[in-house]
């Protein structure tokens, strides 16, 4: 297996605050790979630097062999890099359909064209209510995302990462909030929609990080302690000392 | 689906009743209706910033006054140049000023966006009123209208009615273009960046670029509206481009609703026929304009067109919305 991405001694800091000090580890392709970690660890800081919202204040990443540290959001998406938000990052005001919608014709190149409208383009309504079906929101979709339930919302933040179509997906908590069905449902749809893909995922919910990863990566003050499969992740003493506790 | 054919329906009759005006009305009427028609592509223009990008203008009468000047100095200093072609002109120019300030802008957002508008409005104004050998200064520019060659005819621009009848047709075509623009890729990614700007990038979406697409669009389509203003008054003063005359189409755009595609066209119609009927009583009319808005501002934000979709709601409302009930109880 080849490495999706390689991340190598990135360091952030935010005028002094160290926030990163040296974060390495590969993602071969292909692989589940969980970011667990205490709060304030640096987990989201880490995915805002892949996703290309901050530039590191060091460092490379290595993505399919191409450095693309400092890239901008928009070129890193159209390249195959999708990311969802902790904090639900909907178009509110718009229908739950055209949420998806934008996504879907991003990918399909229709950002600015002057003179199609991706409304009545069968292909794009087609994906768009293929993805829709595939998260559980096919009859909310004439809903604005507002009116939806929080769990709904969380599904469609989902809905909209996976829009673009990407080879590499980063899910930033994405049953934060969640109740325990809510989380059961999201474990199996997420399993169900990034088979063949590559995905790294936070989490704070062990249940999930067990469920769903290959390899675990703990960050841990701005510094990756380990990176290893879930059982050996589970008995090692130092991941117990920072973060699992004796659970 | 259906939307779209009940609004192309009302641009047909809407244009097929201008087309009967020039029988009914008088030459006086026919002048105001003239320069209705003009402002409403002027407003509509300036809505697809503030009302479906959010961005807030103060420098929209540079496109206007760029447009206009630059029609009536090529007619003035090219002899024999036809109607299109001065016209062309003006486009070209208020296109090619739109991008280079738009590259300057297109960073910025919010306040910081409409300060910098507002800068560059008042940089074009002083260099239009100390450029006096060219612009005419405080004296203006005044204009013959050339005749308008179709290559197989040429019709006379004399007559007052068949200038109407072409400002009719090209603002029916831009009006046109432009409802159908909401509904375009791009159309809708401006609505998108208004509600979401740091999402659409997450999802491949270069919104820089996007938001100078659109300010060079709808500048060249207040350039277009300047062009037309030049050519339906002969004259062109400083006033074209001046800050008034970004207030006067914020206050049209306002007092007509941002919130909807037509709500700016109403807003035209209210604006201009209350400055005329104001102005006929008093020489203080701008200061019961500034009144009316003050109002509308504080306890209509959402402007005429918000109020009459109330209305309907409210009589209609219950054969063809369930919301209807929510919004009386409330």
């Amino acid at each position: 297996m080849s490495d999706h991405l390689h991340i190598q001694n990135i360091h952030k800091d935010f005028s002094g605050l160290k926030v990163l000090t040296g974060v390495d580890f590969k993602v071969a392709d292909k692989q589940r790979h969980a970011i667990i970690g205490p709060n304030g660890a640096g987990k989201t800081t880490l995915f805002n630097i892949i996703s290309g919202k901050f530039k590191p204040s060091s460092g490379a990443i290595l993505y399919k062999g191409e450095d693309i540290s400092g890239k901008p959001p928009h070129l890193l998406n159209r390249r195959g890099l999708s990311r969802s938000f902790q904090i639900s990052n909907l178009f509110q005001e718009l229908t739950v359909f055209e949420n998806v919608l934008t996504g879907v014709r991003s990918r399909h190149r229709m950002r600015c064209n002057f003179f199609k409208r991706p409304n009545s383009d069968c292909t794009l309504c087609a994906a768009t209510e293929a993805i829709l079906e595939n998260v559980g929101l096919i009859n909310e979709k004439d809903k604005p995302a507002s009116s939806l339930s929080y769990g709904k919302q969380r599904a469609l933040e989902i809905a909209i990462t996976l829009s673009t179509e990407p080879e590499l997906i980063l899910l930033d908590e994405p049953t934060a909030g969640m109740t325990r069905e809510e989380t059961e449902l999201a474990i199996r749809m997420i399993d169900r929609l990034t088979k063949n893909h590559t995905l790294i995922i936070i989490e704070h919910d062990m249940d999930v990080v067990f469920s769903l990863a290959h390899i675990i990566s703990v960050l841990h003050y701005g510094t990756i302690l380990v990176s290893d499969t879930p059982d050996k992740i589970r008995n090692d003493q130092r991941v117990k000392d920072a973060y699992l506790g004796e659970g | 689906m259906k939307k779209n054919y009940v609004a192309y329906s009302v641009m047909v009759i809407l244009f097929l009743l201008g087309a009967f005006m020039p029988v009914i009305l008088k030459s006086y009427q026919m002048n105001m209706l003239t320069e209705i028609i003009i402002f409403t592509l002027y407003a509509v223009s300036y809505n697809l910033l503030l009302g479906y990008a959010g961005l807030l203008s103060f420098g929209h009468a540079m496109f206007f006054g760029l447009g206009a000047f630059v029609t009536a100095i090529a007619i003035n200093h090219i002899p024999g140049i036809s109607l299109i072609n001065a016209v062309l002109f003006g486009l070209a120019a208020t296109i090619v000023a739109g991008f280079i300030i738009g590259c300057l802008l297109l960073r910025h957002k919010g306040s910081y966006f409409a300060l910098l508008t507002l800068a560059f409005n008042s940089l074009f104004f002083v260099v239009a009123t100390k450029w006096s050998s060219v612009t005419g200064g405080d004296d203006g520019l005044s204009i013959t209208r050339p005749d308008l060659n179709l290559g197989f005819t040429s019709i006379s621009m004399t007559n007052a009615n068949h200038f109407y009848y072409v400002a009719l047709i090209v603002v029916g075509i831009a009006l046109v273009f432009c409802w159908y623009f909401t509904q375009t890729a791009m159309g809708k990614s401006v609505v998108l960046m208004r509600e979401n700007e740091e999402r659409m990038k997450f999802l491949g979406y270069n919104t820089n670029a996007s938001r100078l697409i659109l300010f060079t669009f709808t500048g060249a389509l207040a350039g277009l509206a300047g062009c037309l203003y030049a050519l339906h008054f002969q004259f062109v003063s400083l006033s074209a481009i001046s800050v008034d005359m970004t207030t006067a189409v914020l206050i049209m755009a306002f007092v007509g609703g941002t919130g909807t595609y037509w709500g700016p066209i109403l807003g035209v119609f209210v604006y201009i026929l209350l400055q005329n009927f104001l102005s006929d009583i008093t020489d203080r009319w701008a200061f019961f304009m500034g009144l009316i808005f003050i109002f509308m501002v504080i306890f209509i934000p959402g402007g005429l067109s918000q109020v009459i979709m109330n209305l309907y709601q409210r009589f209609f409302g219950k054969k063809t919305d369930d919301n209807t009930e929510v919004e009386e109880t409330t």
